[in-house]
């Protein structure tokens, strides 16, 4: 027996947390337990809703560890990959995510300790390379003005993610951190080999291989010296 | 750096604080204490404790610092030079205060100050609220105020107001009041240290450190519900006798009291707010570290994944991938449909640019002038000032500088005229003057 508020899809549909849920869960936005009512919602009428969504050509996803997102599987509805700075800034966030220092103050942290955990894993001259591989091509580049550019991408990117539902902004450039970024260590959570985990994802529609995404048309120009 | 001025009025009245901050930043106080400083004044503390002394004659002072200094940095040079040195800076910030009054008669008594105490407690104390302490204090404290609510029934005087409910509420219930907030913080300082405590636990022990981190956690969960449900329960009871005394004073018209009676309810408010609220943020943290070690710790035994996970970041740039999000466009509404009429060029009305012809005068001042001359030669001037005194009236005074020359022009040409070598300069009306001429006789025509 379904112990389960809603008994029908018509009373899924009039509940007053779906229009919100919804618009959040088409605009890619992950809704895991911090989100509250929403995610009580997701849980009650998941049932019903799996079924829903899957008319629109799409996969409603809970992950064990504790959050809902929709999974385009065909055209009906859109969908986008993440950016070099997104997949790089989340993957970086994950491992904060992981790291028991974070405890110590429930899962929020700074974005100094981003760019530090980033530079560590990097370096300065990959993480030019790939958050502004314009820049980087041009081959010598200003260190300063390349810094200030990967810290606008790193912000950019982390704004983005915060509109996924992958992290809460916090006052004081704070960041908190949602158990929505485990998606990014998807392909090595299991024990197997990290190639076979990735085609099984990309399979499954979670990930794509190819880096699709249009290079932004930008001034690169900006670290020349001014003409007097 | 600055310390405290000795002439700066550092004691005033908390009653109005952009007062008391201005007179502060007025004053440039600071206060700059070394570690081997604050060793001193808590030895300092302790031993006046210990033999119930009020004050210290310099000899043990200087005594006492060379015994801290032997401690904390054996070896160091010239501990007496040192000792001298940090009296006068601790004098200077007034935490040493000289009690004698012999000057320079002979070596001088100190004392600490009450900001000396006060420095050296925060560091002494490491109370922190617990059940037993929570539950003597509210149970103090209930007692006071019962006593004062009593007193306040019986008051008949300003007098009775003052000493036996305005200044027991200002000493006593203040006071103990003051020790519950103190050990909230002491409570604060200790939550702290268990978060840290948990975050290091598990960095070096992992998996086998759930255990002890579940035990620290509901350890604390369990003392911040006992103590929130006591201060729940008692500061009920507690702002139930205050509005009593608040309502005695009131109807007594005792301003002083009411006064008081305010600022401790807002006191035993702040208290009860703080219960509810580090219960709530350790509620967060709690559930926040459970899900932690339910979701990581317990599904990573070995800790592999972080360092799958930092390998799979370092390699990103060389093997990348990217995760898919759905990504529907928000719902566009279209504009309603509107009819747009032809616009009219920009234009502006037409104006009359040409003015009328008007009739005028004729002017021919030329011609006027050689008539004139002709005038005034037939008249019989006999030289060129006599011609131009007689023309020149008669044109606009504009034109009289002007018309010196033409009449000059006109007379040469009219008339015979002889000039003399050196010709004089002859006035021609108030401003003019020329160099004249003789006329001798006009020409025929």
């Amino acid at each position: 027996m379904s112990t389960s508020t809603f008994h029908t899809l018509e009373e899924a549909l009039a509940d007053e947390h779906y229009p919100e849920v919804d618009l959040a869960l088409r605009r890619g936005r992950h809704i895991g337990r911090d989100d509250d009512t929403m995610y009580e919602y997701l849980v009650d009428a998941q049932a019903l809703l799996e079924l829903f969504y899957r008319r629109f050509g799409c996969e409603l996803i809970q992950q064990s560890d504790g959050y809902f997102y929709l999974l385009p599987t065909g055209d009906r509805l859109g969908r986008r990959q993440l950016s070099a700075a997104e997949m790089l800034v989340g993957q970086a966030l994950a491992l904060l995510y992981l790291d028991p220092a974070t405890l110590q103050h429930g899962g929020a942290v700074r974005r100094e300790a981003l760019l530090e955990r980033l530079s560590a894993l990097l370096g300065t001259e990959m993480l030019v390379r790939t958050l502004d591989p314009r820049r980087a091509r041009k081959g010598k580049y200003d260190e300063r003005i390349a810094a200030e550019s990967v810290r606008t991408k790193v912000s950019e990117a982390l704004r983005r993610l915060a509109e996924l539902g992958f992290i809460d902004l916090l006052e004081d450039a704070g960041l908190r951190l949602r158990p929505a970024l485990m998606r990014f260590a998807e392909p090595v959570r299991g024990l197997g080999d990290r190639s076979g985990a990735l085609e099984r994802l990309v399979r499954a529609g979670e990930v794509v291989l190819e880096n699709g995404e249009m290079e932004p048309e930008e001034d690169i120009t900006a670290d020349e010296e001014p003409q007097p | 750096m600055n310390s405290v001025s000795p002439n700066s009025d550092t004691t005033l009245k908390p009653d109005d604080p952009s007062r008391v901050v201005a007179s502060l930043a007025r004053d440039q106080v600071t206060l700059d204490l070394k570690t081997i400083d604050l060793c001193f004044l808590a030895a300092l503390y302790l031993k006046a404790d210990k033999a119930a002394l009020a004050s210290f004659e310099e000899d043990v002072l200087i005594d006492m610092f060379e015994q801290v200094c032997d401690s904390i940095e054996p070896g160091a040079e010239n501990p007496r030079k040192r000792a001298t040195h940090a009296i006068q800076r601790l004098r200077e910030q007034r935490m040493l205060a000289r009690v004698d009054a012999a000057g320079i008669v002979r070596a001088g008594d100190y004392a600490l100050t009450t900001l000396a105490a006060a420095i050296v407690q925060y560091f002494l104390t490491d109370e922190a609220l617990t059940r037993e302490s929570l539950t003597l204090l509210t149970g103090t404290l209930s007692a006071q105020l019962a006593e004062v609510l009593g007193a306040a029934k019986r008051a008949t005087d300003a007098e009775s107001w003052h000493a036996k409910v305005s200044g027991p509420l200002r000493v006593t219930v203040s006071e103990l009041v003051s020790g519950i907030e103190r050990r909230q913080r002491g409570l604060d300082a200790q939550q702290e240290e268990v978060q840290a405590e948990i975050a290091k636990i598990l960095q070096s022990d992992w998996f086998s450190a759930v255990d002890r981190c579940q035990t620290l956690l509901e350890t604390t969960a369990t003392t911040l519900n006992e103590l929130n449900e006591i201060l729940l329960r008692d500061t009920h009871h507690f702002l139930a006798l205050l509005q009593d005394i608040q309502s005695l004073a009131e109807a007594a018209e005792n301003y002083e009291t009411e006064v008081t009676v305010q600022r401790v309810i807002e006191h035993v408010d702040r208290i009860a707010a703080w219960g509810s609220a580090r219960q709530q943020a350790w509620s967060d943290y709690y559930q926040y570290v459970h899900r932690y070690l339910r979701d990581v710790v317990r599904l990573d035994p070995d800790r592999a994944l972080s360092q799958r996970l930092r390998d799979q970041t370092a390699a990103w740039p060389s093997s990348p991938f990217f995760l898919l999000v759905a990504h529907a466009p928000s719902i566009r509404l279209l504009r309603a449909l509107e009819t747009r009429g032809e616009r009219p060029p920009v234009a502006r009305p037409r104006t009359q640019r040409e003015a009328d012809p008007e009739w005028v005068e004729p002017e021919d001042v030329h011609a006027d002038i050689e008539a004139l001359v002709t005038q005034a030669i037939d008249e019989g001037a006999a030289t060129l000032a006599g011609v131009s005194s007689r023309v020149l009236p008669k044109l606009p005074e504009a034109l009289h500088y002007a018309g010196a020359g033409r009449v000059a022009y006109a007379v040469g040409r009219l008339a015979r005229i002889r000039s003399e070598h050196e010709r004089p300069w002859a006035p021609v009306l108030a401003r003019l003057e020329v160099e004249d001429w003789t006329i001798v006789g006009k020409d025929s025509p």
